[in-house]
């Protein structure tokens, strides 16, 4: 596949291979001397580079965009004209039996509650998860380009992209786009050849390896239930009550997370959608649970 | 005559003595929180701009004017308060009271022309006491009180007043009066946000020699044009007449453009919106009997003296 | 973020027929973060008298003291109950003294007068008065509430009416604000006396 030019020496630039960065820096007069994996691009005319913005036509476009169009989390972009949806704990763990994906369903404008049904789990493929937290648009639109890459990737190859593969794609985005003022938290989970993975993925161009993480202004929240009660043995139907737990405590305290808990559990079959809770209902659910304890003390002493 | 006057430092507002003028004890604290707020909530980000974290007060966001005719003076205002973009009141008063000869309009933070108004109208009684009980005051002095309040807190009282009234010494006279303290005796003039559309009725038809009905009448189609062509006015118009003689004539609603009552009467209420009782989930309620009596006073023993939280 | 939105609240005062009604929500919280859901922003001044306190805490609990304290001066200096309109007076002229370093405070004052008709108003936070016969909202999902108050008001409603009324306009607009909600209270203000429920709201 590699081309025969004195070019082809393995350099870093490897690692910018597919992103924006790569494109223009061998863009022009090299763009047929290397192409040890085409971009969408050249493949795909028609949709005419649908995996890179349009950006400002201003001396400095990341500093425009990070400037005007940043969507960060709290009171970040108070300031910017243009605000985006946001506020989100989502969380995602491996444990014996898979992964257990789980997440809430608001989206602020500010103060504002934008919406209590937002879908934060975004299904590329059967067998891949990616979470949503921080800008929802970038969110959603880095994803689904991942889905799409990772799809071309099977026609191409044969067989399933790895997670450790499809979360570089996303992450190699990112990195090409630093400092443009993209907002994303996502976690990247699924089954492949090596078994159930999760990784972290974020607009910096961070891409971590672990074994669970919990994303989104609500997340210390998760963390300090997940931190408590997590074991790797946990049973299904234990990993499922973490999951749903956390998110709930998350929702309670933190004022940008909300309304339903969407849980999905990710087995060497694809994954399965578990439930979608009402957390309100939770907490009376939870309420109750505690008053009998409670009185199943009093009775004991 | 200031407010600030008072030798008695030992009594502060908060120990039930009237010390007056202004207190200043937030002044560091309020600095020291928006400071604060500024630099964590926008930890992340580069922001320079913070001015949205002062909150705003409610301005009068207005149309007032006021003009001179042959027998005294014609006063007029709309009856809109915004806070920001929001309607905060739709139908307030912005014709204050000075004298009974002597009435004021007042465009800018609502809670500046309304304290302002109030104790130049205070100190004008003190004084008409003080020099005999006259039952009027002269406009001018009413003039130069406000103004010199105004000039000495530099524009921070963002008071914009239309001051109109009749005095046996001057006859009818009206005043601008700008925040920060510059006044001007005028035949007739607008101020607030509405005040270029008013304007430009009264420098069509303004004529020297108008009748009591063609000024008032004259005064109210400018009231309108700020009410419809300025976003900031709006509801009613309210008119004053003062003449000469010493009679006042207060409008208040002269005219109701805007009534929604009959508007929203057509409107059909969906069944829906008749909420039925118990719809709401309570947790719990109770109900406590009501000590007072209904008209009359309560005698020492009903006063309930709650302890105070320390 | 305004510092007025830095703990959250949510307040409507709302006329019926000789009874006159006020409800807020129960969050305290540090912006984003929920600190407690049991906070008291509405304060029973005398049997015929409430008022609402929406801004910052710590002046929403320094108000209520300081306003407590000038009441009871006020009833055993004159021996008698203080009037709405005298309170909402004596309380504007608390925050405009205040003019140019002010209390973070949005008051709501509903009561029944000496005729035992209902008087509702508001001010903003260096107290310029505004007197409506309706509703008047304060808090950070100012917006939420008038909305809801404009749709479900009616006028002369009874007691039970207005409960209802205003627990949904309460309850609905919070819903759609992150910075306030967690349940909430309403009192019922009548001539007999005062009728107090706590409501049972998302906790999210």
């Amino acid at each position: 596949m590699f081309g025969s030019s004195s070019s082809s020496i393995i350099g870093n630039d490897i690692l910018d291979i597919g992103s924006r960065k790569f494109d223009h820096r061998h863009g022009a007069d090299d763009n047929n001397n290397m192409i040890p994996y085409a971009p969408p691009s050249l493949l795909l005319d028609s949709l005419n580079e649908h995996d890179r913005f349009e950006v400002p036509n201003v001396a400095d476009p990341a500093h425009f965009c990070r400037t005007n169009f940043a969507s960060t989390c709290g009171g970040g972009d108070s300031h910017q004209t243009v605000k985006f949806a946001k506020g989100t704990t989502t969380l995602a763990f491996k444990f014996d039996g898979g992964i257990i994906v789980s997440v809430d369903s608001r989206s602020t404008m500010g103060a504002y509650i934008a919406s209590g049904t937002v879908k934060k789990v975004i299904e590329i493929n059967p067998f891949l998860l990616g979470t949503m937290a921080g800008g929802a648009a970038d969110c959603s639109y880095w994803e689904r380009s991942l889905g799409m890459q990772c799809r071309l990737f099977e026609l191409r190859n044969k067989h399933r992209i790895s997670v450790a593969s499809a979360s570089k794609l996303l992450a190699n985005t990112m990195n090409s786009y630093r400092g443009y003022g993209l907002s994303m938290g996502t976690m990247i989970t699924g089954w492949d050849e090596t078994g159930p993975q999760l990784y972290y993925v974020d607009n910096d161009g961070t891409r971590l390896h672990g074994r669970y993480f919990s994303v989104g202004s609500g997340s210390t929240y998760a963390y300090g239930v997940l931190d408590t009660y997590y074991r790797p043995d946990l049973t299904v139907e234990e990993a499922i009550d973490l999951g749903k737990r956390a998110i709930y405590h998350a929702c309670h305290r933190d004022a940008m997370s909300g309304s339903i808990n969407n849980l999905y559990h990710v087995t060497k079959d694809g994954w399965v959608k578990i439930h979608a809770i009402d957390v309100n209902d939770m907490h009376y659910e939870f309420l109750e649970e505690k008053e009998k304890e409670r009185s199943a003390r009093m009775a004991s002493s | 005559m200031s407010e600030l006057t008072s030798n008695n430092n030992l009594s502060s507002s908060s120990t039930g003595g009237a010390a007056g003028g202004f207190n200043f004890d937030h002044v560091h604290r309020n600095a020291l929180l928006q400071h604060q707020l500024a630099t964590t909530s926008a930890a992340s980000n580069n922001s320079s701009s913070n001015s949205s974290i002062l909150p705003l007060a409610t301005k009068t966001g207005t149309t007032i004017v006021g003009l001179v005719y042959a027998n005294g003076i014609v006063l007029g205002a709309d009856t809109r308060a915004t806070n920001d973009t929001t309607v905060a009141d739709k139908n307030c008063d912005k014709i204050h009271y000075i004298a009974p000869n002597i009435y004021c309009c007042g465009a800018g933070t609502a809670a500046d022309t309304e304290k302002t108004t109030e104790l130049i109208a205070s100190q004008m009684e003190l004084l008409r006491l003080n020099t005999g009980g006259a039952d009027h005051s002269r406009v001018v002095t009413a003039c130069t009180l406000l103004k010199r309040l105004l000039f000495r807190y530099q524009g921070h009282i963002s008071a914009a007043l239309v001051l109109g009234g009749c005095d046996p010494i001057d006859g009818p006279a009206l005043y601008q009066i700008y925040p920060h303290g510059s006044t001007s005796k005028l035949p007739y003039t607008t101020m607030g946000s509405g005040s270029l559309a008013a304007m430009a009725i009264f420098e069509a038809d303004y004529r020297d020699d108008l009748s009591e009905d063609e000024a008032v009448g004259l005064v109210r189609r400018a009231i309108l044009a700020g009410i419809f062509n300025d976003l900031g006015s709006g509801s009613n118009v309210d008119t004053c007449i003062i003449r000469t003689d010493g009679s006042v004539s207060m409008g208040r609603n002269d005219i109701m453009p805007n009534e929604v009552g009959p508007l929203r009467a057509q409107v059909k209420r969906s069944e829906v919106m008749n909420i039925g009782k118990g719809t709401t989930p309570i947790l719990k309620s109770s109900f406590v009997k009501s000590k007072m009596m209904m008209s009359g006073g309560v005698s020492l023993a009903d006063v309930t003296v709650t302890a105070m939280e320390t | 973020m305004s510092i007025l939105a830095y703990n959250g609240a949510a307040i409507i005062g709302m006329s019926g027929k000789d009874c006159v009604g006020i409800a807020s929500d129960n969050r305290l919280g540090i912006q984003y973060e929920t600190v407690a859901m049991d906070f008291k922003k509405v304060f029973k001044m005398n049997d015929r008298l409430f008022v609402g306190l929406a801004g910052l805490a710590t002046d929403v609990q320094t108000l209520d003291q300081l306003l407590r304290f000038r009441m009871n001066l006020y009833e055993l200096r004159e021996e008698r109950t203080m009037s709405p309109q005298v309170f909402t007076n004596l309380l504007s002229n608390m925050l405009y003294e205040k003019r140019f370093g002010p209390y973070f405070c949005e008051p709501v004052i509903a009561g029944l007068d000496e005729k035992g008709q209902p008087h509702l108003s508001t001010m903003d936070l260096i107290g310029a008065i505004s007197s409506a016969k309706d509703f008047v909202v304060a808090g950070t999902c100012e917006g939420n509430l008038y909305g809801m108050c404009e749709t479900l008001y009616k006028p002369d409603m009874d007691q039970e009416t207005l409960f209802e009324t205003l627990a949904q306009a309460l309850l609905a607009s919070v819903d759609r604000d992150a910075l306030s909600g967690w349940g909430g209270v309403v009192h019922i203000i009548t001539k007999d006396g005062v009728i107090s429920r706590e409501l049972k709201g998302r906790q999210d």
